[in-house]
């Protein structure tokens, strides 16, 4: 027929006939609406022909009323295909599978390798690990982001300041910055305490040296406040002064706080959609239909799909639609000046090393102008002000 | 007698009537391409067929085709595809 591509998916096969009457024969067949097509004669007593698969059992019908014989020289088209496909499916299942674990095993987490953590920080942070999900042998598209497992690390582990969470290929690297650093050795060479603030002295506790100055003295900066020269005099030698001096300095802060604000919150509410992207294809896979909050916030949380080193154009995507609110807050004036009152209070205690406390505290002034509260405070402060620094040999006579 | 009388009134008919003959008269309606194909429609079987030449039963008569390189490419009960190098179509009638 004119479309005979049609008979590769039905099947066809090439027939020799052989016999006599092989004319009669044929008139037999397109009388009884056998179709054949590509008709061959060989030789005087042969003929082929290739004829569709469904044909096959009337052929054989009608090769019984006749004198000849049919041969079947080859088999061609799908269901032949399939048949000797399904007879190797062996092949076709191993390798099926292959590629699916490689598939998997590209995108497992194979190991996770922590640099810079001694070993009872290393031991916390793979506890902390564990709990996240992050783990060997985890798929990597079912945990956490690089971002928010290191958000997570530095929340959970209290011992370090900052953690660097980098995927490279199937290995987690993290790069761990301790809060306690070793300690520098200290110096034990002749050193001087200096002052580093102006203060009034209220405590010292020097444990070697001569202190210069007494409880209740004004100091500047840069002023000596423990010499390491000690001994009569003719008999100085140098020691390294040490000891705490306790001063109160004084801060000012001042803070601006609008009495009415607005702000974006989150009521709770969320909904979840995941896609598997492929290209610019996203193809849903949960989480239908629009979302329902008039004023959301979306997250987007994209996991390319990997195949050994290469990076497949398939992610797995993850939105997050978290709804959210306006609310406008109103402070009355005497709640904005002790909202400003707690926020000086906080700025302060920022700038301040650990071990200082805050003496006192006078609102300096205050006043409200364009719907704002201004507001400046004075803090006084009480801290060590004492630093040593070395003493230069050729500095001292 | 009589068969002679009935084809002479369907000959007149189609004359009369302006009816396409191969119709109405059971006659064969060859097309050829060159001398590459040969499509014979109305046909009444095959007497013989070998890689150089073709016999074809007609209503009346027998249609010859000789050439070189035959080959079937479709056969239905009345209508015959050949392909090949055509080289000379004949007529055959049997009752003179």
């Amino acid at each position: 027929m004119r479309n005979q591509w049609i008979h590769l998916y039905s099947g066809y096969v090439t027939v020799k006939v052989s016999g006599k009457g092989l004319e009669r024969f044929i008139n037999a067949l397109t009388r009884s609406d056998i179709l054949i097509w590509n008709v061959k004669r060989h030789g005087t007593a042969a003929v082929t022909f290739q004829i569709s698969l469904e044909d096959i059992h009337n052929l054989r019908h009608e090769a019984r009323n006749s004198d000849c014989k049919i041969e079947f020289l080859a088999r061609t088209g799908l269901p032949f295909l399939m048949k000797r496909l399904l007879k190797n499916s062996g092949f076709l299942i191993g390798g099926g599978t292959f590629l699916v674990i490689v598939f998997l095993l590209s995108n497992m987490i194979w190991g996770i390798e922590i640099k810079g953590a001694d070993p009872a920080t290393e031991y916390e942070i793979r506890k902390q690990l564990d709990e996240i999900g992050v783990k060997k042998g985890k798929l990597q598209f079912l945990v956490d982001d690089p971002e928010s497992i290191q958000r997570k690390i530095t929340n959970g582990v209290s011992s370090i300041t900052w953690i660097g969470v980098e995927v490279q290929g199937t290995t987690y690297h993290l790069q761990v910055v301790e809060k306690n650093e070793p300690e520098k050795p200290e110096q034990f060479g002749p050193q001087n305490l200096l002052a580093t603030k102006k203060a009034v002295i209220v405590d010292m506790f020097v444990e070697e040296g001569q202190p210069v100055v007494s409880v209740n003295d004004h100091v500047k900066p840069g002023q000596l406040l423990v010499s390491g020269q000690i001994g009569k005099e003719g008999e100085e030698k140098s020691v390294s002064a040490k000891g705490e001096i306790f001063g109160e300095t004084w801060y000012k802060s001042q803070v601006v706080l609008p009495l009415k604000s607005n702000f974006k919150v989150f009521n709770g509410n969320e909904e979840e959609k995941h896609f598997i992207k492929v290209g610019d294809m996203s193809i849903p896979i949960w989480g239908f239909g629009k979302v329902s909050y008039p004023d959301f916030e979306k997250e987007k949380n994209e996991k390319q799909f990997k195949f050994l080193k290469w990076k497949l154009p398939i992610h797995y995507v993850h939105d997050t639609y978290r709804e959210s609110e306006d609310i406008t807050r109103v402070y009355t004036k005497e709640e904005a000046i002790d909202v400003a009152k707690e926020m000086a209070r906080k700025d302060i205690k920022n700038l301040l090393p650990e071990d200082a406390t805050i003496k006192g505290e006078n609102v300096l002034h205050h006043r409200i102008q364009n719907g704002k509260v201004y507001l400046s405070m004075h803090f006084q402060v009480i801290e060590n002000i004492a630093k040593a620094y070395p003493i230069i040999q050729g500095e001292s006579e | 007698m009589a068969k002679k009388w009935g084809q002479q009134i369907k000959s007149w008919m189609t004359k009369q009537m302006e009816l396409p003959q191969d119709v109405m008269m059971d006659l064969p309606r060859i097309t050829m391409v060159g001398q590459l194909h040969i499509y014979i429609e109305n046909h009444r079987g095959l007497i013989a067929f070998s890689d150089k030449e073709l016999r074809l039963l007609l209503k009346q008569g027998q249609l010859l085709v000789k050439g070189k390189a035959f080959v079937i490419k479709t056969i239905l009960p009345e209508e015959i595809l050949l392909e090949g190098k055509i080289e000379q179509v004949i007529y055959l009638n049997d009752d003179k």
